[in-house]
């Protein structure tokens, strides 16, 4: 067990987000979470990650447990100017002191090259598809070498076949003992990568937590369709 | 003018020129980052604010070492209280405030003391400033150790920018970092504005990086380049203000803003 979460709820200061009942996460796992905007899904994964503490209840994780992020391609800012290189090495520089690579340029290459991205290493960010970025920060993020890995809207803005390959490589990853956990709001994302959702079910009263239900993807498939229907 | 004659200039200005030189590199090393944070507002402001502590200096009568303490005091506290607004979401808000008070509290804090108002108008203007053998031996050190600093950490500014989830995971605090991008940014304009006066400082911060910037490719060759074009605007202002007999620190900004113009210029006319 990667992450062990029982009877938690997490917020800020005195105002309390979401509640979670029991939620765990694996290795080779891939938990989608899926709920409204202002639901509290960043919330959870901050509490989930870390890097916010639960005000109740316990999360236990494994010792050591190394958590790597996918920044979303729309939230880089193209103006500052660097290689498709630079932008894979971003994870790998966190976990350097003072953000020095030294011979760690060697496993952003080697993960460049497995995701088909080699080439653009010299070429600028800025210039790439919206797939290309994508799949070069999947590489930098890769590289750093993470037992769970965070996606906040992945496929968000790609097309068709960028989103399909991005998510083709996220299986491969969690065939191979990575645990996912994604934000999506898109439900064919979900069911096509993840093996169970974290549902956040918004509280009628805004004073309350929002509660999380965990349920399977065709679940929350039926649960979404029915509702529409 | 002869050869021989630019020789005894040099070195007549010669502490003026070697301060002015580590600044130029202090100041495009930090710059570049300063506009591409979007921090160039803070830049603007944090000058002026040294004023009010140079102006406490001259109301006081402080000479020597003594002068230095009360700009650091004021520029750390204009530090901290933009910190801590930047947390609340109101720093855009003040920063204009700090501009504002600069240019007024700086010269009503010596109102009606005529001798000190034309040094604090110098210091505004960097018209006639003259860096003290003394001082030069401890400004341009600290400015260099500036500039190796913020270009040594050039992937820790870009990863804080882009990618602050990434960095919190690996247990880094963006905060903390921030405070020591601005840290680094007051250090430059506290002794550049002290020593050599605002226009100067402001040109060095602004004017390299934003010419470099439209064809920069990756940013370590953008700050090599900004530094070296903030040397090239020192000399050819240096040579332009004894030729012409111009201000040095108008005629660097002069040079700095026509050389920016070309750059941007011919990167859209070959875009």
């Amino acid at each position: 067990m990667l992450i062990d979460v029982r009877d938690a709820v997490f917020g800020y200061g005195e105002r309390e987000v979401v509640r979670v009942n029991a939620l765990q996460l694996r290795a080779a796992q891939a938990l989608g979470i899926f709920g409204p905007n202002g639901a509290g899904k960043t919330t959870l994964v901050r509490g989930l990650s870390g890097l916010l503490r639960p005000l109740r209840g316990s999360v236990q994780r494994q010792a050591a447990l190394r958590i790597g992020y996918l920044p979303q391609y729309r939230a880089i800012d193209l103006n500052w100017p660097m290689s498709g290189l630079d932008a894979a090495l971003l994870a790998i520089s966190a976990r350097r002191r003072f953000g020095w690579i030294g011979s760690q340029k060697r496993k952003a290459r080697e993960m460049m090259e497995r995701l088909g991205v080699a080439h653009l290493a010299p070429k600028r960010f800025a210039t790439l598809s919206g797939g290309q970025q994508q799949r070069i920060l999947l590489a930098g993020a890769m590289a750093s070498g993470p037992q769970v890995l965070i996606l906040d809207e992945p496929t968000d803005g790609l097309d068709v076949h960028s989103r399909e390959k991005l998510l083709g490589l996220l299986k491969e990853f969690a065939a191979a003992g990575l645990a996912v956990v994604m934000i999506s709001h898109e439900i064919e994302d979900l069911t096509c990568l993840c093996d169970t959702v974290a549902r956040l079910h918004p509280a009628d009263d805004p004073e309350h937590p929002a509660h999380v239900e965990v349920i399977t993807p065709t679940m929350l498939t039926l649960q979404v369709t029915g509702a529409a229907s | 003018m002869s050869w021989n004659d630019w020789i005894v200039l040099i070195r007549l200005f010669a502490p003026s020129l070697k301060t002015a030189a580590a600044l130029s590199l202090a100041g495009s090393m930090v710059g570049l980052f300063v506009l591409l944070r979007g921090e160039a507002l803070m830049a603007l402001a944090l000058p002026q604010v040294v004023a009010i502590g140079a102006a406490i200096a001259l109301r006081y009568e402080l000479e020597g070492w003594k002068s230095f303490p009360p700009p650091i005091a004021v520029a750390l506290a204009a530090l901290v209280y933009f910190v801590l607004a930047k947390r609340r979401g109101i720093g855009a808000w003040v920063l204009p405030s700090f501009y504002v008070a600069g240019m007024c509290l700086s010269f009503l804090l010596i109102a009606n003391k005529g001798q000190e108002v034309s040094r604090m108008q110098t210091l505004f203007t960097g018209i006639d400033v003259a860096v003290t053998d003394e001082r030069a031996l401890v400004v341009p050190p600290i400015l260099l150790l500036v500039a190796i600093v913020c270009a040594g950490l050039w992937r820790r500014w870009l990863l804080i920018a882009q990618a602050p989830a990434a960095a919190e995971l690996a247990g880094l605090n963006p905060r903390r970092w921030d405070a020591l991008f601005l840290l680094l940014l007051t250090i430059t304009t506290l002794l550049g504005t002290d020593s050599l006066g605002i226009v100067m400082v402001l040109s060095m911060l602004f004017l390299p990086p934003a010419t470099v910037l439209p064809w920069a490719q990756r940013i370590p060759i953008a700050l090599v380049v900004s530094g070296i074009l903030s040397l090239i605007f020192l000399a050819a202002g240096f040579v332009l203000s004894n030729q012409m007999n111009w201000p040095l620190s108008q005629t660097i900004g002069g040079v700095g803003f026509v050389a920016l113009v070309i750059s941007h210029v011919l990167a859209h006319v070959l875009a």
